[in-house]
């Protein structure tokens, strides 16, 4: 037991001193990026208990685990927060919420693959963390814009939010099945 | 077996269908992530609670995922990155820098967002971050290389490599499975110290060359006047003494002789810490570099020179002349091992009769093990001319085990003085390595006995 903890001790000093600045980084903005996502979903009040703490676990865990489960794990927590806001602390449905959540957690998530494979001590050429955040700024832009006409036309048809949401919802999930298909059969 | 139904017999060829899909089959170059996973499930589950629950927003949440997913994968990556190990071939002396370097390839046409490329050195290569995982990408259909250049801190067999790359494609999506790629040798010289014996050699015996033998023959050293003879030739004739003496007399002339060195390297242990180049010596640093300056030494003087390992492979070189043999030595030292195990030495390759009688014998040992100090006095029983190097380094000692280490250490230094003083006592002369004129107060010596009667 205590040669465990010492043989631990001694690879976390080890990774340490090896650490490069830019594998850091790329961790180090995980965890923002996920402690962002779920302050601006979780209820207000909640955000400002002694709770913060727990959500502040959930966001730093993927930035020290990035192969785990605790990237899943943080945007499912953080879908949680914004559907127990919206529906029993009844919130209103922001658009800049949205928005905000949607770009954070894809963010975080397109991160958590980079560092997923980037060892925490390798000698990092900046193209690659360039390309990465420039496809994963292209993605966020496309779906911002897609936020605001979806979310603009759900207003303008006020009451029929429930049926644009169903025919939305339906066209995405035949448009996700069509790419995952496709994908399965080059593969 | 001749009953009513032929036995059902096993083809001796397997069908060629079947053949073909097994050799065909092969795992997949590229596998789907754990960020595939999580895509999937986000946009899957966030689709059906939008849908389920009517709202809209949900399904905007999904949207990111969805969209990068689409554009990750609308290209798929087909075959494998090509990796290769590059390292200079050229003459490298240890201490020297050495150019190595690491090449991905793309042979693909989507673009290799994260390439991860490591790679294994050998521990005497001190190559600039070659010990950290190397983050690139290339270009579809493309190449990036990754410069490793150093130096070589020891002589040997090094290598660069094994190296492996892993690649991730479609953000992250899709990752390759590691390629990896065997090693790359890089040949490193051992630095020759400086050397020069202006004495002698003891007996020449080769029929060119340019030490003054004692056989009578052309050369250019004076050996005496004697009566003229039929065969001579006339313009040997010494005129003023045939003028003296009214009869015809030759000057004649010691003919010029190469010389056979062999040096014999004890590699019946290893002692002291090697610390490259410019750091301490080990006994085999002192064995190698020493056995290549004496050789380069006598192989630009025109001698013959044979090499021979004192262990259990007893591996040997012929002797030979030139620069061609110079830098056969020098590959053959690379191979240059500390014994492992206890295998006994092959004493028959070393007995009297395969050395010649006439050639030098150098060894380089450590003097720790008994058997080597057996094989000298063995050597000089049977009249070899035999020259012991000393490669022991300075201050070389057991490692502390105990409170007796010290003075077993100090018995143990004893017993070996003791040893080297029987062996002078045989007529061994033991020198201690210390590159330029080594050997020439020993050398001296030895031709000094050679010259006398060999009444054996």
């Amino acid at each position: 037991m205590a040669g465990g903890i010492t043989q631990r001790a001694g690879r976390a000093r080890t990774a340490v001193a090896r650490a490069t600045i830019l594998p850091l980084l790329v961790r180090a903005a995980i965890a923002l990026v996920f402690f962002g996502a779920l302050t601006v979903a979780w209820p207000v009040s909640l955000v400002i208990s002694r709770y913060l703490a727990i959500l502040a676990v959930v966001a730093v865990y993927p930035a020290f685990a990035p192969r785990g489960r605790g990237t899943t794990f943080a945007v499912l927590v953080v879908v949680g927060g914004w559907i127990a806001d919206t529906t029993y602390y009844d919130a209103r449905v922001a658009l800049w919420r949205v928005l905000a959540i949607a770009t954070l957690t894809y963010v975080g998530h397109t991160l958590a693959a980079l560092a997923a494979v980037l060892p925490y001590d390798a000698m990092v050429n900046v193209d690659v963390l360039t390309s990465w955040l420039v496809r994963a700024a292209l993605v966020v832009l496309g779906s911002a814009v897609l936020t605001v006409i979806v979310l603009g036309l759900t207003s303008e048809l006020a009451g029929g939010a429930f049926l644009v949401a169903t025919l939305v919802g339906l066209a995405a999930a035949v448009g996700a099945t069509m790419v995952l298909a496709r994908m399965l059969r080059r593969t | 077996m001749t009953g009513t139904e032929s036995p059902t017999l096993r083809a001796a060829v397997p069908p060629t269908g079947a053949a073909g899909a097994e050799e065909s089959w092969a795992p997949p170059v590229w596998v789907p992530t754990r960020a595939l996973g999580r895509t999937v499930l986000l946009t899957g589950l966030l689709l059906v609670l939008g849908v389920a629950l009517g709202r809209v927003d949900l399904v905007l949440l999904a949207a990111p995922f969805a969209i990068g997913a689409a554009v990750g994968l609308r290209r798929m990556p087909r075959s494998a990155p090509e990796l290769t190990i590059s390292a200079e071939e050229e003459h490298i002396v240890e201490g020297g820098e050495v150019e190595a370097g690491l090449t991905v390839a793309n042979p693909d046409v989507i673009n290799y967002d994260l390439v991860v490329v490591r790679t294994r050195t050998s521990p005497w290569l001190k190559l600039e971050d070659a010990d950290r995982p190397h983050a690139i990408t290339v270009a579809p259909d493309g190449w990036t290389a990754v410069d490793l250049s150093g130096r070589a801190t020891r002589w040997g067999r090094q290598s660069v490599g094994p190296a492996a790359a892993r690649v991730a494609a479609c953000g992250g999506l899709l990752a390759c499975r590691p390629v990896v790629i065997p090693a790359k040798g890089v040949r490193v010289y051992p630095e020759t110290e400086p050397f020069a014996a202006t004495e002698a050699m003891p007996a020449a015996a080769g029929l060119v060359g340019n030490h003054r033998s004692r056989r009578p023959g052309e050369g250019g050293e004076l050996a005496g006047v004697r009566p003229f003879a039929p065969g001579d030739r006339l313009r040997r004739i010494d005129w003023r003494v045939s003028l003296r003496t009214r009869d015809l007399h030759v000057a004649s002339t010691l003919s010029d002789r190469d010389a056979e060195v062999l040096l014999l390297l004890d590699v019946l242990g290893e002692a002291g810490e090697s610390g490259g180049v410019k750091g301490k010596a080990s006994v085999l640093d002192t064995t190698v570099r020493a056995a290549a300056a004496i050789a380069e030494h006598y192989l630009q003087r025109g001698d013959r020179v044979s090499l021979a390992e004192y262990g259990g492979s007893a591996r040997r070189l012929r002797g030979a002349t030139g620069r061609r043999q110079y830098l056969t030595v020098l590959e053959w030292l690379l191979d240059v091992r500390a014994e492992r195990g206890d295998r006994a030495p092959a004493e028959h390759v070393f007995a009297a009769h395969n050395v010649s009688s006439d050639a030098l014998v150098v060894v380089l040992t450590p003097l720790v093990d008994p058997r080597a100090a057996d094989m000298l006095a063995g050597l000089v029983q049977s009249g070899r001319f035999t020259v012991a190097v000393d490669t022991l380094p300075e201050g070389a000692a057991p490692p502390q085990r105990g409170p007796w280490t010290p003075l077993a250490t100090r018995l143990w230094r004893m017993e070996r003085e003791n040893v080297l003083g029987r062996l002078r006592e045989h007529g061994v002369p033991v020198v201690e390595w210390a590159g330029a004129g080594s050997l020439d107060l020993v050398l001296r010596d030895v031709s000094r006995l050679a010259s006398a009667p060999r009444g054996r």
